[in-house]
C-alpha cells in the first residue's frame, strides 16, 4: 500500500484550512488541502455581502472575493488543494484515509489541520421533510452558486446573523420574504442586518417558532405561533402564511467527528461537541490541530485569523519557524483576533442582553424586538446629526468590530477612533462633500447622505441600493420607513454606479424635507 | 466513560406525546416516539440507540438528526444533552461503497 507523505495535510478548504495551508506553505511546508467538495472556499463563495471588520480584516470585501484572494494566495505559496477528496478517516498516528474518485488513498502528515468547519442544524414540526423546508445554506447555494431562486415566497426561521444575511439575499434574488420569526425574544444577529431586512418590509416575530408546514407533497404555507414561557405555542396565537418555501436559519454544529476519531480529548459544550485545543489549534494529540468552526462556531473573519495561527503554530512544531519568530507572528494574529472579538457580539456576551452601548447610549429596544430603529429612538446616537448642507447619517447603533465607514471619507467627517467597535461619530464641523464613498463602504449599508431643500420644501435622501433592476432617473416610487411601511411618494433624482462602490448603487431621491430623516428605502411604485 | 450506575436510574413510565410519530431521523425513517420508547426499554446512549433504531446511520450520517436525538434522550433522561454520552465515531466518516473498501490498497484477493 503505497502512503504519500506531506509536512501538513489539512482537512477542508475553506477560510481557515486555506489560511493556514498559506501561512504554513510560505515558511516552506509542503502542504496538501483536501476538500469533498467540487469547490474550493467552503462557505465564502456563497457570501455575496461586504465583510465587517477592518482593512486588516478585508473589511468591504464581498466574501466571495475574499475566497478567490485566499485561492490565488493558495496558488502562488504552492499549496495543493484536491477537490472532490472526501476524508474518511484520520487516525492518532496523523494518518489520513482520502475518497478520491473511485479509490482510497493513503496519505500521512507530520502534522494535520482538520478544519471541517461546521453543518446547520435543524428543527422538527410538523411537516419538516416536505420539499420546500431548506437550510438557509442550502438556499445560499442555490441562490449564489447555482443561480437558482429556492422559492417564490419564503418564511425564514433565525434571527441570527445568518438569518438575516440570507432573508436579505432571498430578496436580492427575487423571492419575496413573507416573514422572519425566531424563538427567541431578541434578534440574535447585527442590527444593521435586521434594519436593512425590515426596511424592505419584511415583518419580525420575535418570540415566535413555526407550528408546521402546510402542503401534502410540497410545503404550501407555514403556521407560526408565538412561544410562552414554557418554550409550548401560546394557544391562538398562530398565524398563517403562503409560502413554497420555509427556510431554517436555526444554528450550526461543528463537524468535529474526525478529531474524535483520531482519539483528540472532546468536549461537549452548548456550542456543540468541540475538541479541547489551545488558542493557536493543538490538539491533545501532538501534530494534530483544530481550527475554524469546528472548534466552535465562529465567522470567517475570526476563522482565517485562526487558521493563520495554527498555520504558524505547525511551522514551528515542525521546525520551519523559530520559538520566537512563532510568538512574534501569534502576537500579531492575536491582535487581530481580539479586535474581532469586541463589541456587543462578543463570545462573552453570547444570549446576554446588552443594554448600553459603551458610550453610555441606550440601545434601541424596538431594533431587538422588531428589526428596526424606531424614529424616536435614531436621534440619540452619534452618527445621527442635522446640519444644514449634504451630510452623513450613520444608523449605525450597536458596538460592533467595523470601521470601513471612517477611511472612506476623504474629508474627514466620519470618527470612530482607535476603538473599532465604537459608535462612528459625525463631526459637524468637518464639511462632507456629498461622494458617497461612506454609504457604499457601509457593510451593514446604515449610512445615508442627506440634504435638505434642494428645493423649497424638498430634499434629498441618497441611499444603498443592492437590488436590480438599478431604477432610473426620474422614475416616480415610495418612500419607505425604517420599518417598511410607506411614508411617501418620491421621485428618484440621481442613481450613481462607480467601481469603488462594487455594486452598491447609490440611489437619491427627493422627499418633502419632514420625510428626510423618515425615508430610508426606495419602493418602485 | 460513563457511570454503568446511572443506567439503572428510575426514569419513569413512557408517556406517550401528540407528536410521537414526527419523524426526527429521515434517512433511516426513525420517530420521536421511538426513540422516547427505546430510552424505556433499557437504552441509555447515542451509540446504543444507533444500533438499536439505526437513527442517525443512514446517508447523512446523523448530521441532520444528531442533534434532534440527543435532545429527545436528554429530555427523557432527565440529563442536560451535554452529559449524553456521545456516539463513536469511525471510518468511514462518509457513506463509502463497499467496492471501494474492498479495494483499498490495490486488490485485495491477490
Amino acid at each position: 500500500m503505497k502512503i504519500e507523505r506531506y509536512d501538513m495535510i489539512v482537512v477542508g478548504a475553506g477560510p481557515a484550512g486555506l489560511s493556514a495551508a498559506i501561512e504554513a506553505a510560505k515558511q516552506g511546508l509542503k502542504t496538501i488541502v483536501f476538500d469533498e467538495n467540487e469547490r474550493p472556499g467552503g462557505q465564502l463563495f456563497k457570501q455575496i455581502h461586504k465583510f465587517f471588520g477592518s482593512k486588516e480584516h478585508k473589511a468591504k470585501v464581498r466574501g466571495f472575493k475574499i475566497g478567490e484572494e485566499l485561492l490565488e494566495e493558495a496558488h502562488r505559496y504552492g499549496v495543493e488543494v484536491i477537490l472532490n477528496a472526501t476524508v474518511i478517516g484520520l487516525y492518532p498516528q496523523k494518518e489520513v484515509t482520502v475518497k478520491i474518485g473511485e479509490e482510497l488513498r493513503h496519505y500521512k502528515g507530520d502534522a494535520v489541520l482538520v478544519a471541517t468547519g461546521a453543518s446547520e442544524n435543524m428543527v422538527n414540526f410538523e411537516g419538516w421533510t416536505l420539499p420546500g423546508v431548506i437550510g438557509a445554506g442550502a438556499a445560499q447555494t442555490m441562490m449564489n452558486l447555482h443561480h437558482i431562486k429556492p422559492g417564490k415566497k419564503v418564511l425564514m426561521l433565525g434571527s441570527g446573523n445568518v438569518g438575516l444575511v440570507v432573508s436579505f439575499q432571498l430578496m436580492q434574488a427575487g423571492c419575496e420574504v413573507v416573514a422572519l420569526a425566531d424563538a427567541a425574544p431578541r434578534v440574535g444577529g447585527y442590527g444593521v442586518h435586521a434594519a436593512k431586512v425590515a426596511r424592505c418590509g419584511v415583518p419580525f416575530y420575535l418570540s415566535h417558532t413555526i407550528v408546521k408546514a402546510e402542503g401534502t407533497d410540497h410545503v404550501t404555507g407555514v403556521v407560526i405561533g408565538q412561544v410562552g414561557a414554557d418554550w409550548n405555542i401560546i394557544p391562538g396565537t398562530e398565524k398563517h402564511f403562503d409560502v413554497d418555501t420555509i427556510c431554517l436559519a436555526v444554528g450550526l454544529s461543528p463537524m468535529a467527528q474526525l478529531l474524535k476519531q483520531a482519539e483528540v480529548q472532546m468536549a461537549d459544550t452548548k456550542g456543540g461537541y468541540v475538541p479541547v485545543c489551545t488558542k493557536d489549534g493543538a490538539t491533545s494529540v501532538p501534530g494534530i490541530y483544530a481550527a475554524g468552526d469546528v472548534s466552535g462556531i465562529e465567522e470567517a473573519s475570526s476563522a482565517m485569523i485562526e487558521g493563520r495561527m495554527s498555520g504558524a503554530a505547525i511551522a514551528c512544531y515542525l521546525g520551519y519557524m523559530s520559538e520566537g519568530e512563532k510568538n512574534a507572528r501569534m502576537k500579531e494574529l492575536e491582535a487581530q483576533l481580539d479586535t474581532l472579538r469586541q463589541g456587543m457580539f462578543a463570545p462573552k456576551n453570547r444570549g446576554k442582553l446588552v443594554e448600553k452601548t459603551d458610550e453610555g447610549i441606550a440601545v434601541s429596544m424596538n431594533l431587538l424586538e422588531n428589526g428596526f430603529v424606531a424614529d424616536d429612538e435614531i436621534e440619540r446616537y452619534p452618527g445621527v446629526t442635522h446640519q444644514k448642507g449634504i451630510h452623513p447619517v450613520i444608523e449605525c447603533t450597536q458596538n460592533i468590530p467595523c470601521n470601513p465607514c471612517q477611511d472612506a471619507c476623504p474629508k474627514g467627517c466620519i470618527r470612530i477612533g482607535k476603538n473599532i467597535t465604537s459608535l462612528p461619530a459625525v463631526e459637524g464641523k468637518k464639511e462632507c462633500v456629498g461622494c458617497g464613498m461612506c454609504v457604499a463602504s457601509c457593510s451593514g449599508q446604515a449610512i445615508f447622505l442627506v440634504k435638505e431643500d434642494v428645493e423649497p420644501g424638498f430634499g434629498e435622501v441618497t441611499l444603498p441600493y443592492e437590488f436590480l433592476p438599478v431604477p432610473e432617473v426620474g422614475e416616480r416610487g415610495l418612500a419607505l420607513g425604517r420599518d417598511g411601511r410607506e411614508v411617501c411618494s418620491c421621485e428618484v433624482t440621481k442613481v450613481s454606479k462607480a467601481p469603488a462602490f462594487d455594486y452598491t448603487n447609490l440611489l437619491t431621491i427627493k422627499v418633502p424635507n419632514e420625510m428626510l430623516m423618515t425615508a430610508r428605502f426606495y419602493k418602485k411604485a | 466513560m460513563f457511570d454503568i450506575q446511572e443506567k439503572l436510574k428510575e426514569i419513569g413510565p413512557y408517556i406517550e406525546e401528540a407528536d410521537d410519530d414526527l419523524l426526527v431521523c429521515r434517512c433511516e425513517e426513525v420517530t420521536k416516539g421511538e426513540i422516547r420508547r427505546a430510552l424505556h426499554q433499557g437504552i441509555f446512549t447515542i451509540e446504543e440507540m444507533r444500533r438499536y433504531l439505526r437513527s442517525g446511520m443512514g446517508l447523512c450520517q446523523g448530521q441532520t438528526c444528531g442533534k434532534l436525538v440527543k435532545g429527545i434522550i436528554a429530555k427523557e433522561l432527565h440529563v442536560s444533552p451535554v452529559d449524553v454520552y456521545p456516539a463513536s465515531s469511525r471510518a468511514p466518516m462518509r457513506p463509502t461503497e463497499m467496492r471501494i473498501l474492498a479495494e483499498d490498497g490495490g486488490v485485495c484477493h491477490e
